[in-house]
């Protein structure tokens, strides 16, 4: 298992050095894709190799000169590495989100990279509205046609529902790894689970599978100690590890969470018996019943309702929100959750974190408190 | 006072002390507004249906169906503009929101929690030197929201808080107004296959729009109605545009600040002859300065662009800034690149997909490189020396680009700053960095016209 999982790891420390070897090796394009909401099987199916474009450890530097310093730690980081030209071996970039930090981080890479192509289709946020559907096969159709004209190859049918069917295979491996640890199966620290999602997003598929397949045949049996803690929030990139193990070593360990690097990234598949952008439209329509997600507007489902009944499930006894400074779409509803959770009594703890270092020996003693508290309150309710 | 008289004592901290002559004839908005919000506090009494609103300029589909509309930014931008949004956005602040959202939700949500505090003890009774008072005591709770935002997320987001904070028991109708990426190969602007799909998307929401407010007041949506109110708000932007094209005059006779000012009647008053008044007020005053000379700023040397969303803690304080080293601020992004900015889109027969069109062309809703040609258009047009980027905090959808703005602004040779500021959280801004940067940007365009 260690094996497998260290493999994963080199690709994530160095996602698009990992894709550039793959391109040297296969000569098919890599496709950095935006989150949190475009499917990667279309490019795949076009014969690339997408790559879901990370956050990277680097500190911020040549990128202050094109983003203010109050948009998020993830958009910073994006424009920095396009100004360190670490973009330069993407040969799209396949966008459209209508977060709107991600959109002027969209003009400044066409500014700085007018010859990189930018595959932008704004996917329609109202969910629930009558035009929805319509709307969200049209964007899908016509990024279909896009990635055609890109790669100059047709994308079949069948090759599209071949790519769905190897996505839904490796989401459900990493479902069920969930599964595991949620059951106290297995002992996989947040650390090691998000090594896993993380690599899933960036490496080859077939790849990935059988490293899947490696690590289920090694897998540590018994349950993890420690209180059992869920984790929600940081969307569209993972938080760093750091926060994680510090989070597990002050005596909890995470055996839920929906993080965007986590579940919210692989706990729904797509139809592989329907006609594929239908899947697909299927797919992202029904996102916010299952995972709700504030950045879409829906009449039903509510954040802090899911994550009251995640709590239940996984039978965690607290929540850490794990917030990325300057995420509008969080903040707003960060008091939703805050009042939900107060009102059930069920203990919570909100961390805002940041793409530069942050104060960790601070942070610790406030996470020690927080187990500390929520672990007296549980031996109350057990007792 | 002569700058020669002025002693230690009297000598003002930055600039010559000059004030901005601001154009007589804005008072009437003044007193539009007023009326406005007044009609607006009277609305439960009179038995109107009332509708909150974010987003673009749609009140005509409201006026045309005899609702009451609140424009959520409208009220916090009046409430910073008359200095009273701390309240509200310290009671947004205890439930939890984070001051580096966008300041307007803050200071409308805040708003929102202060009406349900009160509602939940039993009294709507204030301590009479509350200052509050004012402005917050009757803002009614709306009957429906209406959201219609265009390009920023932060808008949808806002009005779901909304709709969550009314127990999801008020009818809500969200409409999409995509961004004009402008990536297709016959992109332009007002021009190409994205423009025309886009206009139809947006027109048929329009549509939808207007059965919504027909099946939640069970009332036919009065389409003539429509016509009519947009028939004087069509008259309005035209007479607005041809006034701000009188200011390529040198002085300018009227100023982006009053302009700002005059954004109300074109954004949220009702269209009625009012409307049509005050911009025939507005021009002939403009008219009239320029057969006397006469500038919005004394002894007019520089002309300059503003870039971003106004600071209403400041508007005032701003005009008189730039006025005090006889600088004018002849145009802005968020003043000319918007407000009915292409009226002779709207058919009066058939006006919706005109009005879609004009929610489109919002000054950020253009991918950059279309937005910021016809910044340089207009920069052409008025003759502008530098380029004057108000980096607003909490308001991403205006500060995105602005790199790239005053990229663009240097390369065509006019000289480019940026101040901190935000829309409606006065502790953003920081008054000396703006006196340094704008001094050094005075300079430089002396030096390089000297230069020259």
């Amino acid at each position: 298992m260690r094996d497998c999982l260290a493999r994963m790891e080199v690709a994530v420390s160095a996602p698009l050095t990992y894709a550039a070897r793959l391109k040297e090796k296969t000569g098919r394009p890599v496709i950095g894709i935006l989150p949190m909401h475009f499917p990667a099987e279309l490019a795949h199916a076009a014969g690339a190799i997408p790559t879901l474009i990370q956050d990277d450890p680097e500190p911020i530097t040549v990128g202050q000169s094109s983003v203010f310093n109050f948009y998020c730690g993830y958009n910073r980081s994006l424009t920095d590495q396009l100004l360190r030209g670490a973009f330069d071996g993407l040969d799209a970039i396949l966008f459209g989100d209508h977060c709107v930090q991600l959109l002027g981080t969209a003009d400044v890479i066409r500014a700085e990279r007018p010859d990189l192509p930018i595959l932008f289709n704004q996917l329609c946020t109202t969910l629930d509205a009558g035009w929805a559907a319509r709307e969200t096969r049209g964007t899908f159709s016509q990024l279909w046609q896009e990635l055609e004209a890109l790669t100059g190859q047709r994308i079949t049918t069948e090759a599209a529902r071949d790519s769905i069917r190897i996505y839904n295979h490796n989401r459900a491996q990493i479902r069920e790894l969930y599964a595991l640890r949620q059951a106290g199966a297995i002992a996989l620290s947040a650390r090691d689970m998000q090594t896993v999602v993380k690599s899933s997003m960036v490496m080859d598929k077939s790849e990935h599978i059988a490293l899947m397949d490696g690590i289920f045949a090694g897998l540590p049996s018994g349950p993890a100690q420690g209180l059992p803690i869920y984790l929600s929030g940081h969307m569209c990139h993972a938080p760093k590890p750091a926060i994680l193990d510090l989070i597990e070593s002050c005596g909890a360990h995470v055996v839920g969470d929906d993080l965007f690097t986590g579940w919210r990234y692989i706990h729904a598949d797509m139809d592989e018996s329907a006609d594929p952008v239908e899947a697909m439209t299927r797919w992202y329509l029904d996102k916010n019943r299952r995972v709700p997600c504030p950045t879409r507007a829906t009449r039903g489902g509510d954040w802090e309702t899911y994550l009251l009944e995640r709590i239940e499930s996984t039978r965690a006894r607290g929540l850490i929100i794990l917030m990325v400074k300057f995420c509008e779409p969080h903040m707003y509803f960060y008091p939703e959750i805050k009042d939900a959770f107060d009102a059930r009594g069920v203990p919570h703890l909100l961390i805002e974190t940041e793409h530069d270092d942050m104060p960790l020996e601070a942070l610790k003693t406030r996470v020690e408190t927080f187990v500390e508290v929520a672990g007296r309150k549980a031996a109350l309710t057990t007792a | 006072m002569s700058p020669d008289t002025l002693t230690a004592q009297t000598r003002p901290i930055f600039g010559n002390g000059e004030k901005a002559n601001k154009l007589a004839a804005t008072k009437f908005g003044g007193k539009l507004v007023s009326e406005y919000w007044e009609g607006v506090f009277r609305a439960k009494e009179e038995g109107k249906t009332v509708v909150w609103y974010n987003g673009t300029y749609i009140p005509p589909f409201f006026h045309a169906h005899d609702l009451v509309w609140v424009h959520g930014e409208a009220w916090a931008a009046m409430l910073a503009a008359r200095h009273r949004e701390i309240g509200a956005q310290a009671r947004g602040d205890a439930r939890g929101y984070d001051r580096e959202l966008c300041s307007y939700a803050r200071t409308h949500i805040g708003q929102m929690l202060i009406e349900m505090d009160k509602l939940k003890s039993g009294t709507s009774d204030l301590d009479p030197d509350d200052p509050r008072i004012e402005t917050m005591l009757k803002l009614p709770a709306p009957d429906m929201i209406v959201n219609a935002y265009p390009y920023c997320s932060s808008g949808q987001q806002w009005d779901d808080i909304t709709y969550r904070m009314f127990g999801k028991k008020v009818p809500m109708f969200t409409i999409q107004i995509p961004l004009l990426w402008g990536g297709r190969p016959d992109a332009g602007y007002m021009q190409g296959e994205e423009w025309e799909q886009r206009s139809d998307y947006v027109a048929e929401q329009l549509m939808a729009l207007t059965d919504f407010l027909a099946e939640h007041t069970g009332r036919p949506f009065d389409f003539d109605r429509l016509s009519d109110s947009m028939s004087y708000v069509k008259r309005a932007a035209e007479l607005r545009l041809e006034a701000m094209d009188l200011c390529t005059a040198t002085p300018s006779p009227a100023s982006f600040f009053d302009w700002i000012v005059s954004i109300a009647p074109v954004n949220f008053l009702p269209g009625d002859q009012n409307l049509v008044t005050y911009f025939e007020g507005v021009k002939a005053e403009i008219e009239t300065r320029i057969a006397n000379g006469e500038g919005a700023v004394k002894d007019e040397k520089y002309r300059l662009f503003f870039d971003g969303m106004m600071n209403w803690n400041k508007v005032g304080w701003l005009a008189d800034k730039f006025a005090s080293v006889n600088a004018c601020v002849v145009a802005g992004r968020y003043t000319h690149m918007s407000f009915w900015q292409e009226p002779q889109l709207i058919d009066l027969e058939n006006p919706v997909r005109g009005m879609a069109q004009n929610y489109l062309i919002c000054p950020n809703n253009h991918g950059a490189p279309i937005m910021i040609g016809e910044i340089e258009k207009l920069c052409d047009k008025f003759d502008i020396d530098g380029v004057v980027c108000h980096a607003s905090r909490t308001c991403r959808g205006m500060t995105n680009s602005q790199f790239l703005i005053a990229g663009s602004a240097k390369k065509y040779g006019r000289q480019a700053m940026f101040f901190e500021g935000d829309v409606a959280d006065e502790s953003f801004y920081k008054d000396e960095l703006l006196n340094v940067r704008l001094e050094a940007m005075i300079e430089a365009i002396d030096a390089r016209k000297r230069a020259a």
